[in-house]
């Protein structure tokens, strides 16, 4: 009998193979995606109550903490005292709806790893530090509030960047929405009725949405014709009421339907001043896709630009364009399918200021541990030149006569020189997207920005990024320069 | 293994035990408190009890069984206790009894051995049939014994004198006195069994003669199955006959024909009942039935990728979102904290324990022995298949326990007198 008993002895244990082989199959090789599954809710529970590390701005006010519950001392509450006008830089962390903005980016720095996990312990034991680290930031509270406010009731978002270095010294989108609300036991329900909200306040307008730039792409076509020595601000171009887009019957007319200068010729400091799309056309296509390709690109446009999350990729579609001159004629005005998020529109800007080398943006100047000692320090990092010296210059020029007698008068700030560039991107639906691009001080920038206003009700004049957006710049320089007198 | 080192692995098995209590305790902010130190004295009270016992009654027996048995049981009591304090309670009582149990049956066979229940394997198997039938009970007279339906299923009795209330499913008994009575049976009948068959090429068919037992079994399970709805109990019984059979014959012809009657047995109760039906579904597209018939199954997946290499460590994961954590998924729950780590150091511990049961079988000379010890160790190595496989997904889930580690005092009852029936062969056996 042994015979038979040893060949079921070993049907039994090909039987516990089976089972190693499953047990290997969910706890080894499939263990990440169930764990990722959003139907396991055992990740989620298990960051619930626990204690999160501090983000605090740059000038030391605490935009999240955790405190102690005041019903269970084992657990912790999340708080965000600057609630709405944070919402989307600082994002949430919720058990329920999940984590965003730099609570997300920098999780494993602000979760606690005081999770008594064999690996937490004999990694205490080699000396590592399982409290949780605390961020400090770029932004400025008084900045962010006073963007905030200036937004008002519209949809949009304000960037403003430090040129010289890159650091975000402000980033809001409106709609805001009280984080707050997302660490309920009504999380599910509010996040619900956010997400179904015809305003879209999830939405972070300022770094993770591309919008067509409007005329302060005509910034970068500027900085490619002088780069290039195709033009200089005196060169004169053709000065019809229409731009007949070649191939084409379809036209380009400038804002006003008038001629730009005096309907013989018109120059490019002038089309740039009064923002003329008819000039603008004619000598995007006169200096072809790829010379403003290459510029646009030295501005990282078509390529991943690092920051504390995956911001898109800005659009300038080189190839195709090149082989479409009319398509080119109105992507030169920045329209068609050229794309940008409001932080890379500031990025232009901060380039423009930083005599013409492009910065990276960042949002966290330290990662610090729980004894306050600097464990990651962020100083910026450059994209590189973007364009001349002398090309920088003579666009800054070109810009303060925007603000000074152009199209963007109304971002001018009394006793401080701002050089800028307005913008009134086609949006949906009949509405357009006003945009006011610059910086300030001419003679020293301390702050680029870019403001963006989605789909203003009004249409026509009245809702120009001259008239609409170029007030909240001179808010918001204002408000700069108090912070930093 | 000398004895010596035996009790010091059993003391080194509860140690642990209580030892993941505490971890227990500390990740909800306790410490040592009294459940760390009740959960120590019961375990040495049980198991040492149960180990003298056994230096009385059967000195010669094996010394490698009961540190293995100890150590399941500890890694299914830390988990109980995270899962349901006031069932770790009950739990340890049931440790008590069933050790006691255990004692018992040791006692019972010191004077005939296990000669005696070959003696009476018709007596056992009607007893058997009488457990078997116990749930079937009505539930509302006044007797003071009472069947009970749970969850659909016709497997637990009642016995209810006012003051207090036991329950306990008569099925777990019932399986040993099953098991012992085909040793017997076939112990008495192997010769015939094994000589009549007809040859077709390599396969041996037995003669229709001779397929009645089997049949008569396979009978039997069904009737379990439809009128008790116990699938688990069911599978085990039958699978266990046809291995049994197929040891004391070594006739292949018995294992075709034995999975062809599973198969036939379940594809029709897959057709007939419902809970079947539902079953099924949750084993071949629990994800896609999430909200209904797969949730148990999806969440034992999460529980187990969630758990990883390492595991959430004790107390600190979720296992409470698993549907029966403690009884069904009790592998799932324990797979959750303790990680891939522990679940492999489980199915070594059950590897090990069917390796020392089928040693003991090997090593008997007398076919009955032999025969009992082998059948004995196959309905475990059946059910920790069915349940851990069922968790993994590799068959369909049939509802039973993990034998010494899910929560349940009458399978507790059953296992330790399982090991206690072990033990007195391997000490009847040793030369």
């Amino acid at each position: 009998m042994n015979g038979p008993i040893r060949r079921v002895a070993i049907g039994v244990f090909v039987c516990l193979g089976l089972l190693l082989a499953g047990v290997t199959w969910y706890q080894v090789v499939r263990a990440d995606e169930l764990r990722a599954d959003p139907r396991n809710p055992r990740p989620a529970l298990s960051e619930r109550g626990k204690e999160r590390g501090f983000i605090v701005a740059a000038d030391g006010t605490v935009l999240a903490r955790s405190v102690e519950d005041p019903n269970d001392a084992r657990s912790f509450l999340r708080e965000y005292p600057e609630g709405e006008t944070f919402a989307h830089l600082v994002g949430y962390s919720s058990f329920l709806v999940g984590t965003t903005g730099l609570e997300a980016a920098y999780n494993s720095d602000l979760r606690s790893r005081r999770d008594l996990t064999i690996s937490d312990l004999v990694a205490a034991l080699l000396g590592a530090d399982l409290r949780p680290k605390n961020l400090e930031i770029t932004a400025f509270p008084e900045l962010q509030r006073a963007a905030y406010e200036a937004l008002g009731d519209n949809r949009g978002a304000v960037v403003a960047l430090d040129p010289a270095t890159g650091a975000v010294l402000a980033a809001v989108s409106t709609p805001g929405f009280d984080p707050a609300s997302l660490l309920t036991n009504e999380a599910a329900a509010n996040w619900e009725s956010l997400l179904v909200d015809s305003e879209q306040p999830l939405r972070d307008r300022a770094t993770r949405e591309i919008y067509a730039p409007g005329s302060t792409f005509k910034t970068v076509v500027a900085a490619a014709s002088l780069d290039t020595g195709f033009a200089n601000p005196g060169t004169t171009f053709n000065d019809p009421v229409a731009f007949r887009l070649p191939g084409s019957e379809a036209t380009i007319e400038n804002a006003n339907g008038r001629v730009c200068n005096d309907g013989d010729s018109a120059t490019l400091l002038q089309a740039y001043v009064r923002s003329c799309n008819t000039v603008f056309a004619d000598l995007t296509i006169q200096l072809g896709a790829v010379d403003v390709g290459i510029t646009a690109e030295a501005l990282g446009f078509n390529q991943d630009i690092p920051f504390e999350w995956t911001i898109p990729q800005a659009v300038w579609n080189t190839e195709q364009l090149a082989a479409d001159p009319a398509a080119l004629g109105q992507s030169g005005i920045g329209e068609r399918d050229v794309r940008a998020t409001p932080l890379h529109m500031a990025m232009v800007a901060a380039a423009v200021a930083n005599d013409g080398v492009a910065v990276n943006p960042f949002v966290v100047r330290r990662v610090l541990d729980a004894d306050g000692i600097a464990v990651e320090e962020n100083t910026g990092s450059d994209l590189g030149r973007a364009m001349s010296s002398e090309t920088a210059l003579t666009l800054t020029q070109m810009m303060e006569r925007v603000v000074t007698e152009g199209t963007g008068r109304q971002a001018a700030v009394p006793g401080v020189r701002v050089a800028g560039k307005t913008g009134t991107a086609t949006g949906t639906g009949g509405f357009s997207n006003p945009w006011f691009i610059g910086f300030a001080p001419v003679d020293n920038p301390t702050i680029a920005i870019a403001v963006f206003i989605e789909g203003s009700e009004v249409s026509g004049e009245s809702a120009s990024g001259g008239s609409v957006a170029a007030p909240i710049a001179s808010e918001l320089i204002q408000t700069w320069l108090a912070i930093g007198s | 293994m000398s004895r010596r080192l035996e009790a010091a692995t059993i003391v080194a098995a509860s140690l642990l035990a209580a030892f993941a209590v505490a971890l227990v305790n500390f990740a909800w902010g306790g410490g040592l408190d009294v459940q760390v130190g009740l959960t120590f004295l019961v375990f040495i009270v049980s198991f040492g009890g149960f180990f003298a016992a056994v230096q009385t009654f059967a000195p010669r027996a094996t010394p490698l069984l009961i540190p293995i048995v100890v150590a399941l049981v500890g890694l299914g009591f830390f988990e109980i206790y995270r899962l349901d304090t006031e069932r770790a309670g009950l739990q340890r009582w049931w440790m008590l009894i069933a050790s006691g149990i255990g004692v018992l049956t040791l006692w019972l066979l010191t004077k005939r051995g296990t000669s005696a229940l070959r003696r009476y394997r018709n007596v056992i198997l009607l007893v058997s049939i009488g457990l078997l039938l116990l749930p079937n009970l009505p539930s509302d007279w006044a007797f003071p014994l009472k069947g009970l339906e749970v969850n659909g299923s016709r497997l637990w009795v009642v016995f209810d004198v006012g003051f207090t209330r036991i329950q306990f499913q008569p099925a777990e008994l019932a399986k040993l006195g099953i098991v012992i009575f085909f040793a017997a049976y076939l112990a008495d009948h192997q010769r015939a069994l094994r000589e009549a068959h007809r040859r077709f090429g390599p396969i041996r068919i037995p003669e229709p003669r001779q397929l009645i037992p089997l049949v008569m079994a396979w009978a039997g399970s069904l009737v379990i199955l439809v009128w008790q709805r116990d699938l688990g109990a069911s599978l085990l019984v039958f699978a266990g006959f046809v291995l049994l059979l197929y040891a004391a014959t070594g006739a292949t012809g018995y294992l075709v024909a034995g999975g062809v009657m599973t198969i036939t047995g379940a594809a029709a109760a897959a057709v007939m009942f419902d809970h079947v039906q539902r079953r099924m579904t949750a084993w071949l597209e629990p994800f896609q039935h999430y909200e209904d018939e797969g949730f148990q199954i999806v969440q034992g997946l999460f529980a187990l990728g969630t758990g990883s290499l390492a595991g959430s460590g004790p107390g600190l994961g979720r296992p409470d979102l698993i549907p029966n954590a403690s009884t069904d998924f009790i592998f799932a729950a324990v797979g959750e904290e303790l990680g891939f780590a522990g679940t492999v150091a489980i199915i070594a511990l059950y590897g090990l324990l069917i390796a020392v049961g089928l040693g003991i079988s090997f090593r008997s000379r007398e076919p009955f022995r032999k025969l009992l010890a082998a059948g004995l160790t196959f309905i475990l190595a059946v059910q920790v298949f069915l349940i851990v496989g069922g968790v993994l997904r590799i068959v369909p889930l049939t509802g039973i326990t993990l034998p010494f580690m899910s929560y349940g005092g009458s399978a507790l009852v059953g296992n330790m007198v399982l090991v206690a029936l072990l033990l007195r062969i391997s000490h009847e056996e040793a030369r």
